[in-house]
């Protein structure tokens, strides 16, 4: 049984902002049913999700990992019959707790100011010369003067200023 | 036909194969592809977007600029990248404000969002601007009814409003008719609209069940169906059914047969006749026998048994 004592009854104003409207969900558990990650352990189970924020179990939801296990796929978005958006919530909630701790950034948003890729788009030469194409990809990894421009819009963003010294470069 | 090629991360870095094949047979099909020079990540689901939902737009808008500024349609292949783009589109231009702080930031790079960019699936171009007339055309080495099955990207699925270009969602079509083009028999299962698995956190994040996950789609596969090869149109869907038919048989110690897995660009490239070398190289389960059989005494030599 959850702790109703200690909540924070407009909590729901912070997600709500970013996607959907989440009250009008009533719990009917169709975003569980074609959800994927409903099978993790711990499952991810968008409804409950939902149920804390309006809740207003600030300090549970501040704990729950399992908007990170999302797989994207959106289907929920696709059933959800009370347009709450789910997808967009658990992103939501996702950026909510990235605010709120700075332990829920992920490490690859820091590898996308870097480098402005998730992967080592211009250190497979061989792999890519193997098949023919040019070394290094015409994407901003082969422009340094556009990488350090890329940067210099991201140093305008709540998310880096607040979190500085997470961003190199 | 002219589209700008976005990339993304994964392609370029990890399957360049599949980049190649498309580099080769879009233009074959009067689709000319230029290069959004200095384009970054999408931004993936799993970075700005868990993150910063500003900072996430401006990401997406850096991209749309440069597609603006080429004048050309974006074309993407991996699912995730398509999602992603579309659904910062979508926001950029219903909500003022939002484009507004994003211009603002672009301003600091120099450069801005118009609200003229069209994000593309390369299902979608195949099948609306080219055709399955024009694909069946080209095609050197048809399939001759090898029996295949196919893995519909969910990102190009869901929010249908969003992203949607096949309807019904629930029972799309187009990347079915694509590989019937080439010749190729289609096989229903029981799981065919169950989306990879392999996308966001699940894998990372509850490793066991995100493997029974795809299992039971592999075993759909395999069990149900007489299919040699999956064809997907989707970087993770193509990286993901290939590495866990690998798990699978770790698991189940047993001699399950595994399927090829292509992009559709590379089955393209190959019945095309392009080099296989160069168009599907990059693979866990191994290729050669299915290519092999499409490419007849053309193709490289089947290993002796």
């Amino acid at each position: 049984m959850p702790d109703l004592t200690n909540t924070r009854a407009d909590l729901w104003r912070d997600i709500v902002g970013e996607c959907g409207d989440i009250r009008h969900c009533f719990n009917c558990s169709t975003c569980v049913a074609g959800c994927p990650a409903a099978e993790g352990a711990p499952p991810l189970f968008i409804r409950n999700l939902v149920r804390k924020v309006l809740l207003g179990l600030e300090d549970e939801l501040l704990e729950d990992e399992t908007p990170w296990l999302c797989v994207t796929c959106s289907a929920c978005e696709e059933m959800c019959p009370m347009g709450v958006h789910p997808f967009e919530v658990c992103l939501a909630i996702r950026r909510w707790q990235a605010r709120n701790d700075e332990t829920f950034i992920p490490a690859s948003v820091a590898e996308v100011f870097e480098t402005g890729h998730t992967q080592p788009v211009g250190g497979v030469g061989e792999r890519r010369r193997a098949v023919g194409l040019e070394e290094v990809p015409p994407t901003i990894a082969r422009f340094p003067g556009l990488l350090e421009k890329f940067r210099e819009m991201l140093r305008g963003t709540d998310i880096v200023r607040d979190n500085d010294y997470m961003f190199k470069g | 036909m002219r589209y700008g090629l976005f990339l993304g991360c994964n392609v370029p870095a990890v399957r360049p194969d599949v980049e190649r094949a498309m580099r080769l047979t879009m233009p074959r099909l009067g689709a000319e592809l230029v290069d959004l020079e200095g384009s970054a990540c999408c931004p993936a689901f799993g970075t700005f977007p868990s993150a910063d939902e500003i900072a996430s737009l401006a990401v997406s808008a850096w991209n749309f600029s440069i597609a603006e500024e080429r004048g050309v349609e974006l074309v993407t292949e991996c699912g995730s990248c398509y999602s992603s783009l579309r659904i910062a589109r979508k926001k950029l231009l219903e909500d003022g404000e939002k484009r507004d702080a994003v211009n603002g930031l672009l301003a600091r790079a120099g450069r801005s969002f118009r609200g003229t960019v069209v994000v593309r699936h390369i299902i979608d171009v195949l099948y609306n601007d080219i055709g399955t007339d024009r694909i069946a055309a080209e095609i050197e080495f048809p399939l001759k009814g090898l029996a295949a099955t196919v893995q519909y990207p969910c990102h190009t699925l869901f929010p249908s409003e969003v992203v949607g270009f096949d309807f019904p969602s629930g029972r799309p079509r187009m990347l079915r008719e694509l590989v019937e083009a080439l010749g190729g028999s289609v096989r229903a299962y029981s799981r065919d609209l169950q989306c990879c698995g392999g996308a966001g956190g699940f894998v990372k994040g509850s490793f066991a069940s995100a493997s029974e996950f795809a299992f039971g789609k592999i075993r759909a596969m395999t069990d149900e169906t007489d299919a040699g090869i999956i064809v997907v149109s989707c970087i993770t869907c193509l990286e993901h059914l290939d590495r866990m038919q690998n798990e699978l048989r770790r698991k189940e110690g047993g001699d399950r047969r595994q399927l090829a897995v292509f992009d559709y660009s590379q089955l393209l490239a190959v019945c095309m006749g392009f080099d296989p070398a160069e168009v599907a190289s990059i693979s866990v389960i191994p290729r050669e026998g299915a290519i092999a059989r499409i490419r007849g005494a053309e193709g490289p030599a089947p290993s002796p048994a």
